[in-house]
């Protein structure tokens, strides 16, 4: 059941942010008189924020995600409130909302674009899940998907999140999660609290192919050039095993 | 060696490639980077000294060849002149563009400014950041860069005036980003307030009382001492104390005990914290012990800090306590480098008029504490589950109440959240540790800048957008 504004505003103003039903966003920029210039009646509008995670021109020719896709594949930027960013066409980014987020214990979210946003060509996530409990100001994959390129200004409203209400059962909880003290599932330590785009973290895939009892995993080798009958030609990638 | 025009043409060329890089660097340094305001604004003065540099060299060498010798010479000399001041700004160029707003604390920066112009006296201040390769924090002193761009100003008037009531501050490069240990800019941020009041051509009061203070205590001294050359010496050893006893009471009436804590951690860093070298004066500094006890007669009998932070038990709070019962009789200097006798003085005579020139310029540090003691149960139920500190009723937290409970966070409940989330094996990790400090400082940084956001948002709601934008090209 999607929560309507009157259960969302309950949520956030309900007890201590320690509070295991409590919705946190902050922070929350409206005229109190003005509730729905944030609050749809069935979403929140969140504004983008200051930092971005750009793609970095790669020192190869394909891109593997691994240990080091952590540092490897993009480079931060700050861009202050007031001042904007260009999206190139045809360029995708990594942003984050302003806003920080901890979701409820009993709550999922989901993030879409925000329609007058989307009319702009640009498509802001493609992997818009929240999971309940999650916290920390939600990186956002925008996406240039037209033809020219689009300033982006931190502070403006981006996209909007949906917020769903979830049974709460020991059944449902993810696989293997530990719990807190109180009893409150674990949030994934590795991505937990941040406040600026997280670039992705993965095993190497021999690690994670392991798991599923493969010992034999292929990587693809960096490619060379070499100079050969004056000029430079590329020499076959490799396949090597580990 | 070549003379005359010739002479003047070889150094009108190095000086205009010299010039003509620091036009450049400047330029595209604002162009790929992000800096706080101030930098930003040094950046735009750095390039339109060079650029007129330039402009006045392509004049001058015109001109050159029909002018006698006399003149040439003269040419020749305020090129020097021009040489000497990229020269200095050469030197602040790099570590500034080091110091773009992802390499530092930006909005630890920005509030810090914010203070800094709480001062009397000091409306419409603010810092400029470096980074140095030297693990010290420290201010860089403005006065001669300022007297070096009036006499430029002077031979071109085309060129800007230097940015008004601009400090510089170094960070060690390693501390960057990183908050608690970066409080000790507001330390620094105090030699820029004692230098710009000891140059103020209308001095206030207690700065006379405390110059008069120190005149006395040095002609005691002198009674006893004939030598000139200790003479000198005692003066500057004065002169250095002093500031760094005003520094640390200023940083403690801007920002509460967290200031004291993040010495500590520095001091810590810095080996300075040994049992020898906690009660010794050294040249430019006092001694650790004496300067805590300072800190510790500040939070408890200058302001309501002492009672705020009663139930706060970190080991630092005790350090300090340790620190404030050492009795004078111990403190000590190194031999043949400072003499002993200027240590009783210093303390009766100079101490007492140094407390009372930061009481009078700093705004009063017990509504903060009073915040702070309101805010605290707010704050750290954010941060032991992991979320940026915010108010759920009223206005944002004060920025001051965030950074004293997040730090009293960090030394008091750090291994508790880490074990909350990630067990009690990562809570013996050094690593686990480093990284959930960094999380903190993350979220602390975060919630002073929704802070800041959302104040300027309250702002602009009660007087308008117009207000808002007045306040914002005052300050």
């Amino acid at each position: 059941m999607v929560l309507n504004r009157k259960e969302i505003l309950e949520r956030i103003r309900r007890g201590k942010a320690s509070d295991n039903g409590s919705l946190v966003i902050t922070p929350l920029l409206y005229e109190k008189e003005k509730e729905k210039d944030v609050f749809d009646a069935d979403s929140v509008d969140l504004r983008l924020g200051c930092y971005f995670l750009l793609p970095k021109m790669l020192d190869r020719p394909f891109f593997s995600p691994d240990k080091s896709s952590a540092t490897s594949l993009h480079v931060r930027v700050h861009v202050p409130l007031g001042q904007f960013l260009v999206v190139p066409a045809h360029q995708t980014i990594l942003g984050a909302t302003l806003e920080f987020i901890k979701l409820p214990a009993d709550v999922s979210g989901q993030v879409l674009t925000k329609s007058s946003v989307a009319r702009t060509f640009i498509v802001v996530e493609t992997a818009p899940w929240i999971h309940p409990q999650y916290r920390g100001c939600l990186t956002l994959e925008i996406a240039n998907v037209s033809n020219t390129p689009v300033l982006l200004y931190p502070g403006r409203f981006i996209c909007q999140l949906i917020l769903m209400h979830t049974a709460r059962s020991s059944r449902n909880r993810k696989a293997g999660a530990k719990r807190t003290r109180n009893g409150e599932e674990k949030p994934d330590p590795s991505y937990f609290g941040p406040v600026y785009p997280e670039a992705p973290k993965f095993n190497d895939p021999q690690d994670d192919l392991l798991k599923i009892g493969m010992t034999c995993v292929s990587r693809l080798k960096k490619t060379q050039l070499d100079w050969k009958d004056e000029k430079w030609s590329e020499r076959k990638s490799e396949v090597e095993e580990w | 060696m070549q003379t005359g025009i010739a002479a003047f043409l070889h150094d009108a060329a190095v000086l205009y490639t010299l010039a003509d890089f620091i036009e450049k660097y400047c330029k595209e340094q604002a162009r790929s980077q992000r800096y706080t305001d101030a930098s930003g604004d040094f950046f735009r003065y750095s390039q339109s000294v060079a650029h007129e540099v330039k402009e006045r060299l392509g004049h001058d060498v015109d001109r050159a060849g029909n002018l006698p010798s006399s003149r040439v010479d003269t040419l020749r000399r305020n090129a020097l002149t021009f040489k000497n001041y990229l020269r200095v700004l050469h030197t602040f160029i790099k570590p500034v563009a080091d110091a773009h707003t992802l390499s530092i604390p930006a909005p630890l920066v920005e509030l810090a400014c914010e203070h800094l112009r709480q001062i009397q006296g000091m409306s419409g201040s603010r810092v400029a950041v470096l980074l140095t390769p030297l693990l010290m924090y420290f201010q860089r002193p403005h006065t001669h860069v300022k007297q070096q761009a009036e006499t430029v100003g002077r031979l071109i008037p085309e060129a800007e005036e230097f940015p008004p009531r601009l400090g510089f501050i170094e960070l060690p490069y390693s501390q960057g980003p990183g908050f608690f240990t970066n409080l000790a800019i507001y330390h620094e941020m105090g030699h820029f307030v004692y230098e710009e009041l000891s140059t103020s051509t209308s001095p206030i009061a207690q700065f006379v009382s405390l110059a008069q203070a120190t005149d006395r205590s040095l002609r005691r001294f002198t009674k006893l001492q004939k030598d000139a050359q200790l003479q000198r010496l005692a003066e500057k050893i004065i002169e250095s104390w002093t500031q760094e006893v005003f520094c640390d009471l200023l940083a403690l009436y801007l920002v509460g005990p967290a200031f004291s804590f993040a010495l500590v951690e520095i001091f810590a860093l810095l080996g300075s914290l040994s049992r020898e070298k906690r009660v010794t004066f050294s040249q430019e500094h006092p001694a650790p012990a004496f300067r805590f006890a300072e800190h510790v007669e500040f939070l408890r009998n200058g302001c309501k800090w002492w009672s705020a932070i009663a139930d706060v038990k970190p080991d630092q709070k005790k350090l300090l306590l340790e620190f404030s019962e050492i009795s004078r009789r111990q403190y000590t200097v190194y031999e043949d480098d400072v003499p002993k006798a200027l240590i009783a003085p210093f303390l009766d005579t100079i101490v007492p008029r140094i407390r009372e020139l930061v009481r009078g310029i700093a705004p009063d540090a017990t509504p903060a504490a009073e915040r702070f003691s309101n805010e605290r149960e707010t704050i750290e139920d954010c941060l032991k589950v992991g979320v940026v500190p915010h108010s759920r009723v009223g206005g944002p937290p004060d920025p001051v109440s965030i950074i004293n409970t997040a730090f009293c966070f960090y030394l008091t409940s750090l291994p508790d959240i880490v074990e909350r989330f990630e067990g009690t094996k990562a809570a013996a990790s050094a690593e686990k540790r480093s990284e959930w400090t960094r999380k903190l400082e993350d979220w602390t940084m975060k919630a002073i800048e929704d802070s800041q956001i959302q104040s300027q948002f309250e702002r602009m709601q009660r007087d308008g957008p117009q207000q808002e934008r007045n306040s914002r090209t005052h300050t």
